[in-house]
């Protein structure tokens, strides 16, 4: 019978010992059950609408990025004659 | 439902190395049309995405080890022969600067008077800021080693307030360097003194700023409870990256700054 390894599992599950007397609560337990869960997201959105948003933008902006830089690059390469 | 039945880490897909890549191509075309056709749209684009990529793609190695428990030892294992096998290549880029300068000054040419430093230059005095410089890296040096011991020990406030106070002297380097750039009685384009000074110190400051920017990142994390005191790689990559520049600074110090003045 195969054993699970623990891949699910943090390594050493000891983290700092006493919460800061300021404002910083430890979240990571529901930011690993959010990351953990079986739904086939990958892990690049896995983080809600906001990962999606971003992933659109740097998308837009590489992809058009580039298609300019190709333009530019077309443009240089027969430089208009003067008149 | 399927489970991997080994400790190693498969990777899901991701769109980050085609926009890194693609990020390259914009910053490299960006300069082309910045210094040839005077105009800076492409290269602010390539620097944006540039920056969306580091971050997306960063955030997501935090979200597979912190949050999905990825990084085995035999992944902490692979990644920590990456990141020396990083620096020691980075090593090699600053070799490359450290022979110009050697093979400039060794040997100065007649048109440089014969004498290093050249004629007309006046070089900064090493005994000033530049040891103060040194100082406040070395000095950097300790309160990283305090941080680091503080983290294996548990101890978060310790670890915090140490973290700060590495981050501040590398900034505090950062704003002296700058002013001596500003009062420097040379500019780059003063003969190969002046282009070998500054190429070199300035790459180095360029990764004075990279590793205090990624020991930022290691603050953040640690408020946010992301260490443990038995796994912290990212803070221990931190810290070999920010010793290497500490150790680069200590020979720009002896051989351009003292020797060559």
């Amino acid at each position: 019978m195969l054993r699970s390894l623990p891949v699910l599992r943090q390594i050493a599950q000891r983290t700092i010992s006493t919460a800061s007397r300021r404002h910083f609560e430890n979240k990571v337990p529901e930011k690993q059950k959010l990351f953990q869960e079986d739904n086939g997201i990958p892990v690049h959105l896995k983080g809600g609408v906001g990962d999606a948003l971003l992933y659109r933008a740097t998308m837009i902006l590489t992809v058009g990025g580039t298609a300019y830089a190709i333009y530019q690059l077309a443009m240089a390469s027969f430089p208009k004659k003067q008149a | 439902m399927t489970h991997q039945t080994h400790a190693y880490h498969m990777v899901n897909p991701s769109p980050w190395p085609l926009t890194g890549a693609l990020s390259a191509l914009l910053m490299t075309s960006g300069l082309t049309m910045w210094f040839h056709f005077n105009s800076n749209i492409l290269l602010t684009l390539g620097l944006m995405t540039n920056s969306l990529t580091m971050y997306q793609w960063w955030r997501d190695v935090v979200r597979e080890s912190t949050f999905q428990g990825h990084h085995t030892i035999i992944v902490q294992t692979g990644l920590r022969y990456g990141m020396i096998l990083f620096i020691m290549s980075e090593v090699f880029f600053f070799a490359g600067f450290f022979w110009a300068f050697y093979h400039s000054s060794l040997a100065p040419t007649p048109s440089l008077g014969g004498y290093w430093p050249p004629a007309g230059i006046n070089p900064l005095n090493p005994m000033e800021v530049p040891l103060l410089n040194t100082l406040v890296l070395l000095a950097s040096g300790v309160s990283i080693t305090w941080t680091h011991h503080s983290l294996m020990e548990g101890n978060r406030k310790h670890s915090l307030q140490a973290l700060l106070i590495t981050i501040f002297l590398g900034i505090y380097f950062t704003l002296l360097q700058a002013s001596e750039y500003l009062e420097a009685p040379f500019t780059i384009s003063d003969s190969i003194y002046g282009s070998t000074f500054f190429v070199a110190t300035g790459f180095h400051g360029l990764h004075v700023m990279i590793g205090t920017t990624f020991l930022t990142i290691c603050l953040l994390r640690q408020l946010k409870f992301h260490f443990t005191s038995k796994h912290h790689f990212g803070f221990e990559a931190a810290a070999w990256y920010w010793h290497f520049v500490d150790v680069v600074w200590l020979f720009l110090y002896i051989s351009i700054y003292w020797w060559g003045s």
